[in-house]
């Protein structure tokens, strides 16, 4: 029993992670930095919040999500495959832009600078028995756990996921064979913008309310994972549970009060330094990862 | 490669607008101090938004209410980070604020160094705990109402085990909750109360999976102090069935109010005002503004739409403890985090 709610637990916490990580490994196999997870999740978010607050359906709201996801994905596809700026400055550009922009829309709708009103979304219902079906309930818990998978075979084995890995790796080779670079990027960094997008919309629908700055670094966890899974979708999904396994860890100890809370809430950082400082061994990023073609 | 200067534009007027709207939240003054120096100016700083109904909320309010009733000329930052902290003191001192609060413990420290640089301005924390020659604490007697609290929980509690979930160990936080802890095992000793932290004040999806873990351990009723992230721990108690909830700080009854029994209520405004009222009048004295539940700044505001949950008898209890402790009969427990050396 005790098991079973860790597991339940340790999936809904991983579910942002997932669909963030899915779309980074995307974006950055083809060679754009994914520090922007963050923002297009906020945004998400958001934009999901409004949408399903002024239709009352949720499922509008996971559209909107990934709408405004996809916008952002696509200031930042712009910034560093068109023009190509520094792909860093221009991820944490976007992440600025999501907090300010969010924060000014939400008062804007909603005239509060905290949080939106309550609104349809989705409940697992986490209640005793039935601790995995009922996680069913929320629809976007199952398509959370598909993300990283449906990633993986495209990346692995689908003609454009070889062009991918292909631009990702040496885009001048690929551009000499007839491979359009700039296309599968902006494609690559758009999908990023909308899974990270559906990851914000999970947040927002499993709450019933939009809460300023919610996504609070889920995106910068996944992208963790994403180095922690040495950039291969598959590996990057179970860093996700990883992480999201050790935060849970943290909630659960804390009932039992054997260890201070200040200790336990260590747990996930300590164990994501470790992780990135080499336990996993080399990571080797894609080569051109940064770089303009 | 050097980027093209056109990518550079695209890039620098990115940043600006993201600059803009993130900065947009108030780092800089409200409004400037266009009133002349005779007129009673007071500052607010606070460590989050004002909307949260609950402890920013509360102190915004208050602001407000000083400028209703006493004439002041007002202004309010919400302040981003600790760095900001003496920053923002510096700057009202420098526009000679008469009085300037610093809204929570953690602008303690800040509010101690910038004091002796600017000595006509008064600074007051809200819940600090040093006293200096123009710097001063407000306490609240939060616990009184929340060992009031406590009993309620203790008696309707079914699975005896409640709960406390709190933003972080915060001394006037964990007080609290010690003092609620008491009030239950003053009804049953047997009763089991879990404690946790959800590391921050905002992050709503956190503060919800502390809640259903504690619930998971069979925790019914929870009292939580956590600002932004407490509202996830309403949407757990409202999806599951027989958890209640008891809110913080503001009245939070109208959140959920098929869930909340009760708020343990401080009045902000009221403390706010009594305290500039003061200052105004230049009756103002550096010391420990204790305020308990003799001053009605502290009360627990009980839901009247679950008023049901409370039989007679149990209202009977309330109101002899709430006179026991009146009377002093009663100390409910009480972390002593206040500190009276004199700041530097």
């Amino acid at each position: 029993m005790i098991l079973f709610a860790f597991l339940a637990q340790t999936i809904r916490i991983a579910i942002p992670y997932l669909f963030a990580a899915a779309g980074g490994v995307a974006a950055e196999r083809s060679g754009v930095v994914s520090l922007a997870l963050e923002g297009f999740m906020l945004t998400g978010a958001f934009t999901a919040a409004l949408g399903s607050f002024y239709s009352g359906r949720p499922w509008i709201g996971v559209l909107c999500g990934i709408a405004g996801g996809i916008v952002l994905g696509a200031l930042h596809a712009i910034a560093s495959i068109r023009y190509r700026a520094d792909q860093v400055v221009s991820s944490i550009a976007i992440n600025l832009l999501a907090i300010g922009v969010t924060r000014f829309f939400l008062h804007l709708a909603f005239d509060s600078s905290s949080n939106s009103p309550r609104l349809p979304g989705f409940s697992a219902n986490v209640a005793g028995e039935g601790l995995f079906l009922g996680l069913l309930h929320n629809p976007l818990i199952p398509i959370g756990l598909l993300a990283i998978p449906a990633v993986a075979w495209v990346v692995y084995r689908t003609p454009f996921g070889l062009r991918l890995r292909a631009v990702g790796e040496h885009p001048e080779a690929a551009a000499s064979l007839g491979v359009p670079v700039r296309r599968v990027r902006y494609i690559a960094v758009l999908l990023s913008g909308a899974l990270a997008g559906l990851g914000g919309a999970y947040l927002a629908l499993d709450q019933h309310q939009f809460t300023d700055g919610m996504s609070a670094g889920r995106g910068f966890i996944a992208l963790a994972a994403i180095i922690f899974g040495r950039w291969d979708p598959m590996r990057a999904g179970l860093a996700c549970l990883l992480f999201a396994a050790a935060e849970t860890l943290q909630i659960q100890l804390q009932g039992t009060q054997a260890i201070a809370s200040q200790f336990v809430q260590m747990i996930p950082y300590v164990l994501t330094i470790v992780a990135l400082a080499g336990v996993v061994g080399k990571a080797t990023p894609p080569a051109a990862l940064g770089r303009a073609e | 490669m050097q980027p093209p200067r056109r990518a550079r534009l695209w890039l620098s007027t990115l940043f600006h607008i993201a600059l803009l709207t993130a900065c947009g939240g108030g780092t800089s003054p409200a409004k400037h101090a266009a009133a002349d120096s005779t007129t009673f100016k007071v500052a607010l700083l606070t460590p989050g938004p004002i909307s949260d109904h609950a402890w920013n909320a509360g102190a915004y309010e208050g602001l407000m209410r000083i400028r209703d009733s006493l004439g002041a000329h007002t202004s309010y930052i919400q302040v981003k980070t600790p760095a900001d902290f003496e920053e923002n003191f510096r700057q009202y001192g420098a526009q000679g604020y008469d009085l300037v609060f610093g809204h929570g413990f953690e602008f303690q420290d800040a509010a101690s160094r910038v004091g002796p640089e600017y000595p006509k301005t008064i600074y007051i924390t809200t819940s600090g705990n040093r006293v200096g020659k123009n710097v001063a604490p407000m306490v609240f007697g939060f616990e009184e109402p929340s060992y009031l609290a406590g009993i309620i929980a203790g008696t309707l509690s079914k699975t005896r085990v409640v709960g406390v979930i709190g933003g972080t160990e915060l001394p006037p936080v964990k007080s609290s909750f010690l003092a609620f802890e008491a009030g239950v095992h003053a009804v049953d000793p047997n009763v089991k109360v879990l404690t946790s932290y959800i590391g921050g004040w905002n992050d709503a999806s956190a503060g919800k999976e502390q809640a259903l873990a504690q619930i998971q351990r069979g925790a019914d009723i929870i009292f939580q102090n956590a600002d932004a992230a407490g509202l996830g721990i309403f949407q757990a108690a409202k999806e599951r069935k027989g958890v209640y909830i008891f809110g913080s700080n503001s009245n939070q009854n109208g959140i959920a109010p098929d869930i909340t029994i009760g708020s343990v209520v401080i009045d902000l405004p009221h403390a706010f005002l009594t305290v500039a009222r003061e200052v105004k009048a230049g009756q103002f004295t550096s010391h420990v503004l204790y305020l308990g539940s003799q001053t009605d700044v502290v009360k627990l505001v009980l839901n009247p739409e679950l008023r049901r949950l409370i039989t007679p008898t149990l209202q009977a209890r309330l109101d002899t403890t709430q006179h026991a402790i009146e009377e002093g009969k009663i100390r409910p427990p009480r972390i002593e985090f206040v500190d009276t050396t004199a700041a530097r």
